[in-house]
Order: C-alpha cells, then sequence, then structure tokens
C-alpha cells in the first residue's frame, strides 16, 4: 500500500482504517509482528568463501507462545519463545545485525470471518510503510479463496490491491499455517529494507 | 338414564311394562311353588295328581299370558336411544330446564363445529400429502382412525442395512468421506469431512436425518471426552449459514417410503459445497455479500447463490 500522495503514513493508516469501519469492520486489539536478522558468524564460514546464510527470527503476537526462525527460501521452524535464549547462546554461529529489527504495529479488525490487521512498519525510529494482512479463517487451503480474498481487498484498497502473494501458487492444496504468513511477512519485510518507500501489502 | 329413557317415549307403557314384569316375575314363582308343594292334601292319589296337574297348568297358563303381555308392551316402549341421530346425548333436548341450562344447543353447535373441523382437516391432509413434507411414513388422513397405530417402518431399519446404505454413498463420492458411530445405542452418527473445506456432523434415527451441524475444516468437532460435539455451532459465521441452509434441505428432501433416496440426495446436495470459496454467486456474479461467499445451494441445480439472491 503505497503512501498516498502529499500525506504521511500515520494519515494512510487512518484513510484505510476509516474505509474498513465504514465497511462494518469492527476493532479488535492491536497486532505486533517483529523480525530481526542474523547472519552466520564470519568465523564459521567455509574456506571458498561462500556467502553466509541470513536467518530470521521473528514473532507474532498472534501466536504468543511461539518463535518463527526463517532462512531465505529456506525452512521455517516454529520453536517455543525460550528460542530467543538459545540464540544469545549461539552468538558464536549467528550474529545479529545491527539496526535490522524490523516491525509493524497496528490495530486488529474483525469483518464477518476476515481478520483484518493493518500495521505501520517501523525501522529504527522510522516509519517505512504500511502492511495489510488479511485472514480469511474459515478456508485451509489459500487458492481455493483467492478470488474471494481479492474481491474484499478491492473493497476497501481500491486499485492498490496486490497480485496473488507466492503462496498462493506453489503447494496447490496444501493447508494453509502461520508459518506461511511468517514467510509473507518476512518477504514484506526484505523488501521494505531494500527500497526506502514500499508498496506491498502481504496477503494471508 | 332409564327414567330420562322413559319420559319422552310412552311413559305409561312403560309404567305397564315394569307391572307386566312384575306379574310375570310372580306367575313364574308360582309356578315353582307349586312345583315345590307337591300332591299334597288329597285323599286319593288319583284325585292328587288331577288337582296338580290341573294347577300346574293353570300357573303355566299365567306365565304365557304375563309373558305375552310383556313382550306387547316392550314393543310400545321402543328403542328411543337407537332412533335419535345423537344417540343418547339427543335426549337432552327433552330436558325441560332448556333456559337455564342450554347443554343441548350448545351440544348441536360443537357438534357441527367438529364436523366442519375434520371435514378441513381431511381437506388439509390431502394436500399436504401432496406436497409429501413430512418426514415419518405415518399416514395423518381420516384413515388413521381406523387404522391401529403402527410404528413407521423406516424406523425400525436393521442396523446392517443403514450401515450399507451410507458406505455405499460413501463410496459414491471420492472427495467426500464418511465416518459412522453409534456412541448411543442404535443411532448412527455421521462426520462428513468434504474436501479441505468443511465436516458436518449428521445425526441419525435409522434413515432418517435429524440434525446437522457444518463446521470448518480446521475446527474441532470432537468435545473433551473424544465424542462427537453434536451442540455446539461453528465459530465462524460462514458455516453457521450453511448450518440453517443444510436444515433446510432436510426438510425439503423427503420421501417417507424411500429414505435412502432421501439421504443420498441429501449428501449429493452436500457435496456442491466443495466449492464454497470459489464458486462466485449465480445471480450477482460476486463472491462476497456482507463478508459472506455464496452459502445458499439450490436444490435442484446445486448453483451457488447468496442467501439473498436466491428466488
Ligand atoms: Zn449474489
Amino acid at each position: 500500500m503505497p503512501v498516498a500522495e502529499g500525506k504521511s503514513v500515520q494519515q494512510t493508516v487512518e484513510l484505510l482504517t476509516r474505509k474498513l469501519e465504514i465497511l462494518g469492520a469492527e476493532k479488535q486489539g492491536t497486532f505486533c509482528v517483529d523480525c530481526e536478522t542474523y547472519h552466520t558468524a564470519a568465523s564459521t564460514l567455509g574456506s571458498q568463501g561462500q556467502a553466509g546464510k541470513l536467518m530470521y527470527v521473528m514473532h507474532n503476537s498472534e501466536y504468543p507462545l511461539s518463535c518463527f526462525a526463517l532462512f531465505e527460501n529456506g525452512p521455517c521452524l516454529i520453536a517455543d519463545t525460550n528460542f530467543d535464549v538459545l540464540m544469545v547462546k549461539l552468538k558464536g554461529f549467528f550474529q545479529s545485525a545491527k539496526a535490522s529489527k524490523i516491525e509493524t504495529r497496528g490495530t486488529r479488525y474483525q469483518y464477518c470471518d476476515f481478520l483484518v490487521k493493518v500495521g505501520t512498519v517501523t525501522m529504527g525510529p522510522s516509519a517505512r510503510g504500511i502492511s495489510v494482512e488479511v485472514e480469511y479463517g474459515p478456508c485451509v487451503v489459500a487458492s481455493d479463496c483467492w478470488s474471494l480474498l481479492l474481491e474484499f481487498l478491492q473493497s476497501f484498497l481500491g486499485s492498490h490491491t496486490p497480485g496473488a502473494p507466492a503462496v498462493f501458487g506453489n503447494r496447490h492444496d496444501a493447508i494453509y499455517g502461520p508459518a506461511d504468513t511468517m514467510v509473507q511477512y518476512m518477504e514484506l519485510f526484505n523488501k521494505i529494507r531494500k527500497q526506502q518507500q514500499v508498496p506491498v501489502a502481504g496477503i494471508r | 338414564m332409564a327414567d330420562v329413557l322413559s319420559v319422552g317415549v310412552n311413559l305409561e307403557a312403560f309404567a305397564q311394562a315394569i307391572s307386566a314384569i312384575q306379574a310375570l316375575r310372580s306367575s313364574v314363582s308360582r309356578v315353582f311353588d307349586c312345583l315345590k308343594d307337591g300332591m299334597r292334601n288329597k285323599e286319593t292319589l288319583e284325585g292328587r295328581e288331577k288337582a296338580f296337574i290341573a294347577h300346574f297348568q293353570d300357573n303355566l297358563h299365567s306365565v304365557n299370558r304375563d309373558l305375552n303381555e310383556l313382550e306387547r308392551l316392550s314393543n310400545l316402549v321402543g328403542k328411543p336411544s337407537e332412533n335419535h341421530p345423537l344417540h343418547n346425548s339427543g335426549l337432552l333436548s327433552l330436558d325441560p330446564v332448556q333456559d337455564k341450562t342450554p347443554l343441548y344447543s350448545q351440544l348441536l353447535q360443537a357438534y357441527k363445529w367438529s364436523n366442519k373441523l375434520q371435514y378441513h382437516a381431511g381437506l388439509a391432509s390431502g394436500l399436504l400429502n401432496q406436497q409429501s413434507l413430512k418426514r415419518s411414513a405415518n399416514q395423518m388422513g381420516v384413515s388413521a382412525k381406523r387404522r391401529p397405530k403402527a410404528q413407521p417402518t423406516t424406523l425400525v431399519l436393521p442396523l446392517q442395512y443403514v450401515d450399507d446404505v451410507i458406505s455405499r454413498i460413501d463410496r459414491m463420492f471420492p472427495e467426500m468421506s464418511i465416518h459412522l458411530s453409534r456412541p448411543n445405542g442404535t443411532s448412527a452418527m455421521l462426520l462428513v469431512t468434504l474436501g479441505k473445506v468443511l465436516k458436518v456432523i449428521v445425526v441419525m434415527r435409522s434413515l432418517f436425518i435429524d440434525r446437522t451441524i457444518v463446521k470448518g475444516y480446521n475446527e474441532n468437532v470432537y468435545t473433551e471426552d473424544g465424542k462427537l460435539d453434536i451442540w455446539s455451532k461453528s465459530s465462524y459465521q460462514v458455516f453457521q449459514k450453511v448450518t440453517d441452509h443444510a436444515t433446510t434441505a432436510l426438510l425439503h428432501y423427503q420421501l417417507p417410503q424411500m429414505p435412502d433416496v432421501v439421504v443420498r440426495s441429501f449428501m449429493t446436495w452436500l457435496r456442491s459445497y466443495i466449492k464454497l470459496f470459489q464458486a462466485p454467486c449465480q445471480r450477482c456474479g460476486k463472491f462476497l455479500q456482507d463478508g459472506l461467499p455464496p452459502t445458499w445451494r439450490d436444490f435442484r441445480t446445486l448453483e451457488a447463490f447468496h442467501d439473498t439472491c436466491r428466488q
């Protein structure tokens, strides 16, 4: 979701939430997703000079007891929140990238069976973009309900509705899980990091 | 009612008949008295026999006479209770205190009213039978009065037959899996899983479907003690709506004589929900209306409609 011309991130978030409220969505508390980047420590790298892999450690307020560890294009590990302590112990192998912490915070909205989370993505002190997550609980297979989601997104995003995320294409009728959401947030955060002002929405 | 009976009909004849009965009784007892006394108080055997026979004959004659008299009188008294169309209750009209207790006119009105009621009920039952909305084979028509109360035969089908029908349906639809269990005795409960879309709990009574609850594929369908949870509803609005429609479908698919066909039709209809999230409304062409996908499926064509878009 690009920030509207001449308006701040804050104003655009307000615009969006107002549209949702007009639609009939009800406020249901807040949410927060954060992500920290680690790279493999230089000492453990092979002699051939291969690049160190990046690992992302993420938390999602929707799953307060879990901690997600993701590799780019790689597996997603779901662990207890104790995982954070483990990462401290593994300092020798994984080092936290400086000022890499990126997070999105915002409000949860419920509309019928849809769960909408509009958040402001911040990196350090500055707001870098807006994330929109839409979840449709009744359907467990993502590709089954894409057209339905698209119609819902258009109802409040208008022309800024994004294309189908990768999750919908691969794994034809696999059951959608929390890890799929986290992968999307990871991809979104990476895009935001690379660009300065970012027009992306994550869809579940 | 004996005294009331006599009042209207022929009081005099009735009184005479009573005295005739008394006369008959006394003449009969005289016959037995005579027989009991035997041949006494006569000097010669011949004289005794003669006097006894004459006396006995006299007595029998009088019995005969009294009997004839009683028969004549009883014809005069008649049989009032069977002549009146309202039978004994008709005699209420003869009550002299009519003005104070209008029982008879009330009775007549009630009778007319119940006649009409029966007539209209008969018409209604005929019409309803054509619509075949009934769930049991128990015909409620006028004839029900004469027939002994029979258990609807479809309620007492052997368990094996029910199992067979269900497993045949299970094999018919590959994307639908049906798990049958009998946690409470003979009544079967089905857990129907349709693709990765929804789960349906079906409570059966023999081959009749009593209740259905539709839930999401990822929702829990068991209670804490591991039994099928037949009471709690889905937490998603879309499945609550589908549950309502499924209940409507139960009432629609009715064929009391062929319950297996009913179950099969219901399951065929249910199967059309495999595209619950993928089929747009056949009327407005959209996916969502008030946040819900098209939750209605036409009973004949199985086409998808929003609840408010169906005809
Ligand atoms: Zn419609």
